[in-house]
Formats: C-alpha cells, structure tokens, sequence
C-alpha cells in the first residue's frame, strides 16, 4: 500500500471515527435531560386506550356553546410539565374524533422551560393557541392574556364547581382569567414495608410524630445512611425547596407571606415558627441523622426504597404505578401541628390573545375538563383536579393512595400562595438561603444562626415586595 | 496595469483610474451591505439595545419602562447573588483557562516531539470538543452521582467516603471546571499544534547547534513564537468561560438536576431576564459581562502580543 493510499485511509478511518462519535454523541443527546427537549406528540399518534372514554363521550353529545370552526386548522397546546404529554394525547385524539378538521400540536416542557418560553413568547404574540401553568398571573397583571368568555366565568365563578380558596388566585380586577385545571396538592408518602419492620402501625399524625417517626425508620449500614427516615428537600433548582419548606412552616404557624388587612404583604417566616421549621430541618440532619445530604432524595430515593417516607405532590402516585408497580406504600394527609392544612398549587388553562381560534380553543378546553377525562388524569397522571362536583369514584377505587390528597376535614384547610407576580422572585431566593442553610452543620445548636439566617432572607423578601409596592 | 500606470500620468486617464477605484469601492460596498446589515441588526443592534435597556426598569411584560440612569448598576454592588456568580464566573474562567491551556500545550508538545503518529491521539483528545454539551453533562452528573457515581467508585477503592461534588457549591465549581477542561482541552490541543507545526524548522535547529537543549528550545524558540496562536486560545477559551451556562444548568439548575444552585454571571442574567422579567437590571448584568470580557482580552492582547 502505498503512502498516499495509506493517508487516504487514515482520512477515511478518521471520518468514520468522528462519525461514529457524532451519532454517539446524537444518540446521548436524544435520550437526554427532559429539561431540555419538550415532550411533542400530536393527535394522531394517540394511542387506543382510550377508546371507551371517547365512545361516551360521542354519545353524551358534548356542546360547550362554543362555534368550533370548520377549517382545518392545527390548535398548539404547551404545558408546564411533561409528565402530562400523554394525557394530552389521548384527549387531543378524543377531540379529533369529534372534529376531524382540528388536529393538535402539544408540546409539554420541564416547568422551568416553560416560565422561560413563555417569558418571550407571551410578550411577543408567538405562544401557543392554550397555556397550561400555574404561573400567568404577571401576565395578567400586564394586560397580556385576554379575560374569560362570559360562559366561562360563571362556571369558574361557580363555588360548588370549583372551590374559592382556588379560583380566587383566577382573580384581576374582577375578572376571571384561565379555566382551573389540576392542583398540586401533597400528602406523606410512606413505605408499608419499612412501617411494618420498625413497628409502626399508623402514619405520622402529628409534626412531632414525623420526627419520631423518622428517627425509627431511619437504617444505616457501616456508618453509611442505606434508607433516609424523612427525606426532606435539600437541593436543587428552583422554589420547590421553599415550598417544601412551606409545607412544614404552615402547620408550625408560620407561611412565607402573610397578608395584612389591607391587601399588603410581608414575611410570614421571620418568627418562632420559621426558627421551629428551620430547626427541625437542621436537627433531622445532623443531631437525629435521618437524612443526608449525600444520598438519593425525593420520588427517585422513596421508588428505589431508599427512604421511608417524604412529602410529595399527588403525581408521584401516576409515575409509581408506571414504573415500581410493586411498591407497597400509601399515604397519609400532612401533619398536625398548631394548625392543619395543606398547600394547594393550582393550574389552570388559557387561551392566548394570539390565537386566530379562540372558540375552538375555549371548546377543547370545556371538552376536556369532562368527568372521564379527569378520571383519567387520576388514573395516569395522578394530579387532582380542581373540580369537587364530581365524586373520581373509579379513580379513587383504582388508586386510593389517592385517598390523602383529596381528604377533607372541617379543621384541614387548603392554602395557596399568594397570587402576586414577585411571588415566584420571593420563593426562588428564599429556596437559594435555605438551601444553603441545610449545608452548614454549624447551625446545629445555634438558634442564633438559624435566626440570622431567617432575619437576611425576611429582609430579601420584604425588599422585594416594597419595590412591587406591595409590602405592609 | 498599462492603463493604471499611464492613468497617473495624463489627467483624463487619471480621472478614468479612479472611476475603476470607486467602480471597485461601489462593488465592495454593495456586496457587504447584505452581510453588514444582517450583521448589524442581529449583533451590534442588540448590544446597542442592551447598553441602553441597562439605564432602565424595563419589565419584559410590561411595556412602559422608566429612566433609572446607573441605578441598576448601583444596584448590583449591594446584590449578593450577582457578586457570588461574579466571583463563581471568574473562578470557573481561570480554572478553565489556567488548565486547559497548560494541558492543551503539554499534550501539543508531547504529541508533536515525542509520538510519531499521533493522529489517532489527537482524534480521541479532540472528540469531546465535538459532543454536544447536553449530554456530556448529564454523563458527567452521572459520572459525579453520589450514590452510584463512577468517580465514587474509584474513590471508594482508596477507603474514601462517597462525595457529594455538585451538592457543595466549593465542590460543585471545581467538578463543573474539571468537565469543561476535559471538553475543550483537545480544541485548544489542535489550534496549539498547528502553531507548533507552523514553527520553521530552521529555528529550533540553529539553537541545537548553538548549544540549546530541549528547554531552551521550548523557551527561547517554541513559546516565543507560539505566542500569537496561545493568545488566540487565551481569548476564545475567557470568552467561552465567562459565556458557561448549559453545562452549569443541566448539571445544577434544571428541574433534573442533583445538585446545588451553582451562581453563574449567565445563569443570572437569564433568571432576571425571564424569570423575573428584569429586563433593565439583567441586560446592567449583561453589559458587566460584555465589559469584563473586552477587558480581560484587551489585557492578553497587551501581555501576550508577538513581538516578533
């Protein structure tokens, strides 16, 4: 072989090395992070499985009131989570089968990928023909997303429909805006098995009994924590470490903001309650040791049997029975402790001013908030819907993990945050200290610390607050 | 060229040069205008733009926005998070910079006086360079996992304890720089060798003669004239360093992540801008960034420059 020939392989191998390593590279980025590549599907690669709720609701003969256009026309859907892609999907598909000339393209994104779109997109005209978030109210507040349709507004208005506590967050200027879809509601998730073993017959009633209850399932081997007692909410991005926080300050008797008579807020954490909360945080990880830092947190670590138990939202139940269908665990409403109750997060669905089919938007949305389809966001997803006339019998029966998130109890009240645009800046810079905080060992025994460190994110808040003219 | 010599001599001839000057600048002119209007309106604009939303409250939603002169700018001193992804910002550039020129030069050096055929050497160094960062990142959030992390597993063969290192902003940094080293090491390899290559034989062979050994070749002869190509690494590896955003995001800040929030000057500027709709006080973060940049590659400029 001659050098040239040689040269001319070389190249050749060298391609195909550098090809090779592009498709790899292709391959990782196609089964990468949810965070950055949104769930697409479109109606017509719905499955089958939904049949049954299709036929009924043919035969119910639907009429939102609404004139659906009879152009062929494609409705864009985006939603703030993208476990909620083939919820959409079946539903999408049901609506075609109503109106063959509508055909859907639903991109469900990571909840901070959305706020981020949507953040151009809104502003700009270029968002989707329906919004599923929890997160317009700024833009609402600005002027730029358009108020409910008559019809709309009397059933959102409507309490036996919908409960106050939720659709009041709905509410600028005395107008609707967003039909109330689901709710993030949260329960403690436990493991029957590990229960079982360290003799404990009923769940956590009480914030003390969480504690104690932690410190009996907590399991270490070799002097390394194999399965954590509670895990807590440590790390990660966002707010959700301080809503997590949150759900433990409220029973204690604190909240991040509270309201004053006039409407105005200020920190609602700077106080026995939040040092209370922040303690028990502190303690659990480095006096009691029922959780560390290092090891698997959240639905990964309870699926994987690595801890007892944990406070979660109600999808985790749709995600359980995907993938550990054989985990024996239940679930329990949060804790007493001064006062009892439960945060609920709640989503709604919009249609944006840019939409050239608003009534045909307005009818996928009234279509899709039918008692079927709602069973079936219980049965697959596992969110609650806002919606208390109908009763979920069949889900409840098919899930009753379920059980906790919609309990109810004269003395169990349901809370939301505030529906104020600086909230999210609030929650997402408190979650930055706390976060922190959970790191520093030496807090342990320093309730001048833990003080310290509650007194500069009140001040953060508070600041932020009075440059939105909202403080009080 | 008959035509252009006589044209300096007579004066009609004269006259006809320039026309084919200016025929020649009008041809010019009319064939960049595309390019520099695109140019202009997808790159200087913006930065005009943003230089002057920097003296505003602008919100992204709400249309009106008010003259705040340097208030944003005042603002930004007494803003702790804006100085902590300052200072996380120009630590990760250093430690990137520091060691992935001086990897990328050691590995240049070796692969070019030491291994004959070293192109299948040079392929492996340099494929990292070609992966998308995406998924580079999530392997190395699972390469740093502490629960099943690879480097766990090496470690736990010496009798160290399992590590949290992106849990930890101290860790969290330095692993996210180790990364960043490994991905761009082999991109400053290749622009370094080709220096190293274009360096005339001649040079490095007199000094042999004169009595230079391979340190006095490498220090009188190879850096002193590599230095045009160690600016150009210097300038485009500070650029890409203090610009870090996917890498930080996927492996601390997205909904997936394992780790801590770790503050970058970018991840800032996006969590004011869009998440906070912060338009005016995010674009005061961006032309800080912009700032420190012209600076600091100002500054190789002047400490690097070839005096040759």
């Amino acid at each position: 072989m001659s050098e040239e020939s040689k040269r001319r392989l070389s190249r050749r191998k060298f391609v195909a090395l550098t090809g090779g390593a592009l498709a790899a590279s292709s391959l990782l980025a196609a089964c990468g992070d949810p965070t950055t590549a949104p769930t697409t599907t479109t109606a017509s690669s719905a499955t089958t499985s939904a049949t049954k709720v299709a036929t009924t609701a043919t035969s119910t003969g639907f009429n939102s009131g609404f004139k659906v256009t009879s152009d062929p026309i494609t409705l864009s859907i985006w939603a703030d989570d993208t476990g909620m892609a083939p919820w959409y999907q079946k539903v999408t598909a049901e609506y075609t089968k109503l109106h063959p000339n509508v055909k859907f393209d639903v991109q469900a994104f990571a909840v901070r990928d959305f706020e981020t779109k949507i953040a151009a997109a809104i502003p700009s005209d270029t968002a989707a023909d329906i919004m599923q978030s929890g997160a317009f109210r700024k833009y609402v507040e600005a002027g730029l997303l358009p108020k409910n349709p008559d019809s709309v507004t009397k059933m959102v208005a409507d309490p036996t429909i919908f409960p106050k506590e939720l659709t009041d967050t709905l509410v600028f200027n005395n107008n609707y805006y967003g039909m109330p879809f689901y709710q993030g509601r949260h329960a403690i998730y436990y493991n029957k098995d590990y229960f079982a073993a360290a003799g404990l017959s009923t769940p956590p009633a009480t914030m003390d009994d969480l504690t104690t209850y932690a410190q009996k399932l907590v399991k270490v081997d070799g002097g390394n924590m194999t399965v954590s007692g509670l895990s807590l909410r440590l790390a990660g991005a966002g707010s959700g470490i301080a809503e997590k926080f949150m759900m433990y300050l409220y029973p204690n008797g604190g909240n991040i903001l509270e309201k004053t008579s006039e409407g105005k807020y200020h920190n609602g954490y700077n106080n026995d309650a939040g040092v209370k909360t922040l303690k028990m945080y502190i303690d659990m990880l480095y006096k009691n040791k029922t959780d560390d830092p290092k090891i698997k947190h959240d639905t990964e670590a309870f699926q994987l049997g690595a801890t007892a138990m944990y406070a979660r939202e109600s999808n985790v139940v749709g995600d359980t029975a995907n993938k550990k269908p054989d985990l024996k665990y239940s679930t329990a409403p949060m804790p007493k402790g001064v006062r009892w109750g439960d945060l609920s997060s709640p989503i709604g669905l919009i249609v944006s001013r840019s939409t050239k089919n608003t009534d045909t938007a307005w009818d996928f949305i009234m279509f899709s908030q039918q008692e079927q389809y709602l069973n079936l966001l219980l049965t697959d997803i596992g969110w609650i819907p806002q919606r208390q006339d109908y009763a979920f019998t069949e889900a409840l029966k098919l899930r009753p993990q379920l059980a906790a998130f919609t309990f109810k109890d004269p003395n169990y009240k349901l809370f939301t945050a505030p529906a104020i645009g600086s909230f999210d800046e609030i929650e997402t810079k408190l979650a930055d200290r706390l976060s922190k905080a959970y790191l520093d060992s030496s807090l342990l025994n320093n309730d001048a610390g833990i003080k310290k460190v509650l007194e500069d994110a009140a001040k953060e808040t508070d600041d932020i607050l009075k440059k939105a003219n909202l403080y009080g | 060229m008959a035509r252009s010599f006589s044209s300096r001599k007579e004066g009609p001839a004269h006259l006809g040069g320039s026309t084919l000057q200016r025929q020649k600048l009008l041809f010019v002119f009319v064939g960049l205008t595309p390019i520099l209007l695109i140019y202009g309106v997808v790159r200087i604009w913006p930065i005009i733009r943003t230089f002057s939303l920097s003296l505003f409250d602008s919100d992204l939603v709400k249309p009106e926005a008010k003259f705040v002169g340097f208030q944003n700018y005042t603002d930004l001193l007494s803003d702790d998070s804006f100085k902590t992804a300052f200072i996380n910002t120009s630590l990760f550039a250093l430690g990137t910079v520091v060691a992935s020129l001086t990897l990328g030069l050691a590995l240049a050096l070796i692969l070019t006086q030491f291994i004959r055929r070293s192109g299948i050497y040079q392929l492996v160094y340099f494929l990292p360079f070609v992966m998308p960062i995406v998924p580079v990142a999530i392997v190395w959030r699972w390469i740093y996992d502490p629960s099943y992390g690879l480097l766990n597993l090496f470690l736990s063969w010496f009798g160290i304890p399992k590590q949290a290192f992106l849990l930890y902003p101290e860790t969290g940094l330095w692993a996210i720089v180790a990364m960043n080293v490994w991905k761009v090491v082999g991109y400053n390899m290749v622009i370094l060798i080709v220096g190293i290559r274009n360096i005339p034989l001649l040079y490095s062979e007199a000094a042999a003669i004169d009595g230079a050994g391979r340190f006095g070749v490498l220090r009188y002869i190879t850096v002193p004239l590599l230095k045009p190509v160690i600016l150009f690494v210097l300038v485009v590896t500070t650029i890409g360093a203090y610009n870090v955003f996917t890498s930080v995001y996927v492996m601390t800040q997205s909904t997936t992540a394992s780790g801590n929030d770790i503050k970058i000057l970018v991840g800032e500027i996006v969590l004011n801008g869009f998440r906070y709709s912060k338009m005016g006080y995010a674009s005061s973060e961006a032309v800080i960034l912009f700032v420190v940049v012209m600076l600091l590659t100002l500054i190789q400029f002047r400490f690097v420059r070839s005096d040759t």
